[in-house]
């Protein structure tokens, strides 16, 4: 609020001085009829504004026209405006009249300064605190980069164009839970999509900002601007961190499987190890865990093992957990005391929020079988195991929970797994149809190693994808696992090259 | 969901003592019905180990204070986390050593359910339950020394967790809850721990009154309601309208039904009374919409050899059917036509198969034709478990 307020009074401020004296900057680009300097320098102060800002800011700027010109001239003094100017323009009446053509035009300063142009100049990047607007741009040019990378920027672009093709349909209504669907989509999209441009577009106007200053000796003015600048500069570190979690069902809740692999109760020590480390991962990132299903080994540990982890991001950053995870380790099961070698199997299911995007379950499609206490049953028998297994017979897909205290309970946390099993199974089969389909961060085999632990007879982790490695293997299975989470999220949304292009 | 709904079987026997008990209740007569409901009575205070009832069950003693199941009770004690840690692993010792001798035994629990139960217990005995994941792992090491808040003081939890495994005390006397449907409901000794097979009842009252509003609007009954499983499923099913009245001649019962009405806030749609079946609901002769019920149905002789959280600490008043296990279903069955009004909707929980063809022969041919659609319907378990009609 504070910075919002503070970006106010800059606006006052200038405008107050604008009907004084035109500034030095507007004077020294090419010449037009003043009004239109008038004008564009009034679009760019309105600009100024955050997005968030932007209908108010419209209101403004068209009364702020009436009073102070020739509102009738408005098209044609924005037809003789000059390139750059007429750019800077139409982008500005995209914002208010039409936000779908924004991604046509890329934001820049007055004089034609933008993001590209910044990466391209290689400013050195200083530390934050040397006040130097070069290096701050540079840093915030090259995160915007990198959220564009994340984003997807050129097939997001492509998606949003046919999104909106889809929703200009005049029969779109007629299914209106396709029609739903397709016009949250493109909110989200577009929203993603405004949010980076408006981002870049404030960098730009700091800059116009600060340049203005210098030529105007505003001593308070500049140092106002740097600190915008700086802050910026850090924002767009947690933006790239938001970006990195951009996945359509990324922000959802999931559920996370482990299942030893061969080799006895060592394994199954490990299967529960790995899941003792989901556990208090999802809890110091503060998410709610529930186990649902656990099948504990014969002599220790666990065969297999569901857990629930309730949170906003949960699957996000689980996703990167998926595979193998390979324990190296003298056995303590082992009288010889010799090294051995075990596996886990990890794989981590979305819980899908959009309702209208799950499958829709056949009652008649499950076969639903419950703890059978054997014998009479009823008054005979009063145990507490109440399992229940629901199988979906067209895909042969089964879940089990036994962890609730009630019948009931276990039904419906077996029909919530099995449901979210079958969603990703449709979501696997539409993402190959549309052949987008390149690896599945989900698609789980045991050839699929992910990352060593060794704890003897050196102490290591390493991720064999990221080649990422701690040398203290306690830490992470105490859950310390956001470092590997992060590189691998970024090194697979990072490396894609040529799906970045603006 | 499984509707096995299956068609009424004429029943066969062959058996002497099955046609003997078929001849006789042949003959309806309400002179018959109270002998033999006085003699269950009597019958099941004998052979019962815990007997909480006192022997003239007026509605004057029902002064029994229900208790309070522990997840419900402040946590006013605490231990440390190292404290807390070794109760756990002396607990999961000592439900291991288990083994599956009491599978053996008498098909009771074997090691790994007891030790879901530990877990269970823990869940409901301290205030963060969140701190189970994590209970005998090397990640809880560096908070040992940690203050955690427990319902209960730390020397009962031992004591509690002793009587599970020495005992055999029912987990949900010890925790004084047991989780049904979607409800947690409070039960204590002197009450019958309601079963999962018992849940389907309200299922088919859900699937009735769904069909027919008529009797969504009437007025329902749950005889011998025990803990008031049923009367707080089913006036959940009926919703807001709803008008429900559970009877049960235990006055322990009776406290314990109320307090679960109380703490669903169904006050408002049911009504607990206390007395024998439908001693208290003579003024309501021909004017119920629904009637449920699940009562003693285990034959005498099989008391001695029930499992040993059943047999040893569940109430014999609400178990021992008598010496066929049916008087009390009898009963009951004799008396539906009159109390029902026309097109009204019975459910009755059975022993099985041999009682629910019985009762289905009954209801349909000595009744004085009286009924329609009576049908018997299996339980999860694919055992035939309900015998439900309609008052023609």
């Amino acid at each position: 609020m504070v910075h919002f307020l503070a970006r106010r009074s800059t606006l006052r401020y200038l405008i107050l001085r604008q009907t004084s004296k035109l500034s030095a900057s507007m004077s020294t680009s090419q010449s037009g009829p003043q009004t239109t300097n008038i004008f564009t320098s009034q679009l760019r102060q309105l600009r100024n504004l955050s997005s968030n800002d932007s209908v108010l800011a419209s209101g403004n700027v068209i009364s702020h026209l009436i009073f102070s010109g020739n509102p009738t001239n408005l098209p044609k003094s924005a037809k003789v405006l000059p390139g750059y100017n007429q750019r800077s323009l139409i982008s500005c009446g995209v914002r208010l009249f039409s936000s779908q053509a924004a991604a046509a035009t890329e934001p820049s300063t007055s004089d034609g300064l933008t993001v590209e142009g910044i990466l391209a100049n290689n400013w050195t990047i200083l530390d934050e605190s040397e006040n130097d607007w070069k290096s701050h741009a540079s840093a915030i040019a090259q995160s915007i980069h990198l959220i564009k990378k994340r984003l997807q920027w050129k097939k997001l672009m492509v998606r949003l164009d046919l999104l909106s093709a889809e929703l200009n349909k005049p029969n779109l209504w007629d299914d209106p839970v396709h029609a739903g669907k397709i016009s949250r989509k493109h909110g989200s999209l577009m929203g993603k999509m405004k949010e980076v441009m408006a981002f870049e577009q404030e960098l730009c106007e700091h800059i116009d900002m600060l340049k203005l200053a210098r030529e105007e000796n505003d001593s308070e003015l500049e140092s106002e601007t740097m600190k915008a600048l700086l802050r910026m500069r850090r924002d767009s570190k947690e933006k790239e961190l938001e970006a990195m979690l951009s996945g359509e069902h990324d922000s959802s809740s999931c559920f996370i499987e482990v299942q030893a692999g061969a080799g006895g109760t060592e394994s199954m020590d490990w299967a529960s190890m790995v899941m003792q480390m989901y556990k208090s991962w999802a809890q110091r990132r503060g998410y709610r865990v529930s186990v649902v299903d656990e099948m504990p080994g014969d002599i220790a540990g666990i065969k297999r093992a569901t857990i629930k982890v309730d949170g906003e991001y949960a699957f996000g950053y689980a996703k990167a957990e998926v595979g193998v995870h390979r324990l190296v380790r003298i056995s303590p099961f082992d009288s010889a005391k010799r090294r051995h070698t075990s596996f886990a199997a990890v794989a981590v299911i979305p819980i899908l929020k959009d309702v209208s995007s799950r499958v829709q379950i056949k009652e008649s499609d499950l076969r639903i079988e419950r703890f059978r206490a054997g014998g009479a049953g009823g008054q005979h028998v009063n145990t507490t195991e109440s399992a229940v297994r629901i199988m979906h017979i067209p895909t042969g897909i089964t879940a089990t929970c036994q962890n609730e205290r009630s019948q009931h309970q276990n039904k419906a946390s077996a029909m919530a797994v099995l449901q979210s099993r079958v969603d990703q199974l449709e979501m696997a089969r539409q993402a190959q149809m549309n052949a987008q389909h390149t690896e599945s961060l989900t698609e789980i085999s045991w050839g699929n190693q992910i990352r060593t632990y060794v704890l003897h007879p050196y102490r290591m982790v390493k991720d064999l994808r990221t080649n990422y490695e701690v040398s203290d293997p306690d830490a992470v299975l105490d859950g310390d696992l956001d470092g590997f989470i992060l590189s691998f999220l970024s090194a697979s949304l990072d490396k894609d090259e040529d799906q970045y292009a603006i | 969901m499984m509707k096995a709904r299956c068609l009424l079987r004429a029943p066969y026997s062959s058996s002497p003592l099955v046609s003997s008990t078929l001849h006789r209740f042949c003959k309806p007569g309400n002179k018959f019905a109270s002998q033999n409901h006085t003699l269950a009575f009597s019958s099941s205070v004998s052979s019962s180990s815990v007997s909480p009832i006192s022997s003239s069950p007026s509605p004057l003693s029902s002064h029994h204070k229900p208790q309070v199941p522990l997840f419900l009770r402040p946590p006013i004690y605490s231990a440390t986390l190292s404290d807390l840690t070794n109760f756990f692993n002396w607990g999961k010792t000592l439900a291991s050593s288990v083994g599956s001798s009491f599978e053996q035994i008498d098909n009771g629990p074997d090691a790994t359910l007891l030790l879901r139960e530990l877990k269970w217990f823990l869940d409901d005995a301290v205030e963060d339950s969140s701190l189970i994941l994590h209970l005998g792992t090397p990640q809880n090491e560096r908070f040992l020394s940690m203050e955690v808040r427990l319902r209960a003081g730390l020397d009962q939890i031992y004591q509690l967790w002793k009587q599970r495994i020495e005992e055999r005390r029912p987990l949900q006397y010890i925790v004084g809850c047991e989780h049904w449907r979607d409800l947690v409901l409070s039960v204590e000794e002197g009450v019958l721990i309601p079963r999962p097979e018992t849940e389907k009842i309200v299922d088919l009252v859900e699937d009735v009154v769904g069909k027919c509003g008529v009797l969504r609007e009437g007025l329902w009954v749950d005889l011998g309601t025990g803990s008031g499983a049923l009367a707080v499923g089913i006036a959940r099913v009926l919703g807001k309208s709803g008008k429900l009245i559970a009877t049960d001649l235990s006055p322990v019962a009776v406290a314990v039904a109320r307090y679960n009405v109380e703490r669903y806030g169904l006050q408002g749609s049911i009504e607990v009374r206390q007395g024998s079946w439908f001693d208290p609901l003579m003024d309501l002769e021909g004017e119920l919409a629904g009637m449920v019920s699940n009562p003693p149905y285990i034959p005498s002789k099989d008391i001695s050899g029930l499992q040993a959280e059943v047999g040893k600490h569940e109430p014999g008043l609400a178990l021992d059917g008598g010496v066929e296990g049916m008087d009390h279903l009898i009963y009951l069955c004799m008396r539906t036509s009159t109390m029902l009004k026309p097109g009204g909707f019975f459910a009755f929980e059975t022993n099985g198969e041999k009682q629910c063809n019985l009762l289905a022969h009954y209801l349909e041919n000595a009744a004085g034709s009286n009924f329609r659609d009576v049908s018997i319907v299996s339980d999860f378990a694919g055992i035939l478990r309900f015998v439900t009609g309609y008052r023609k």
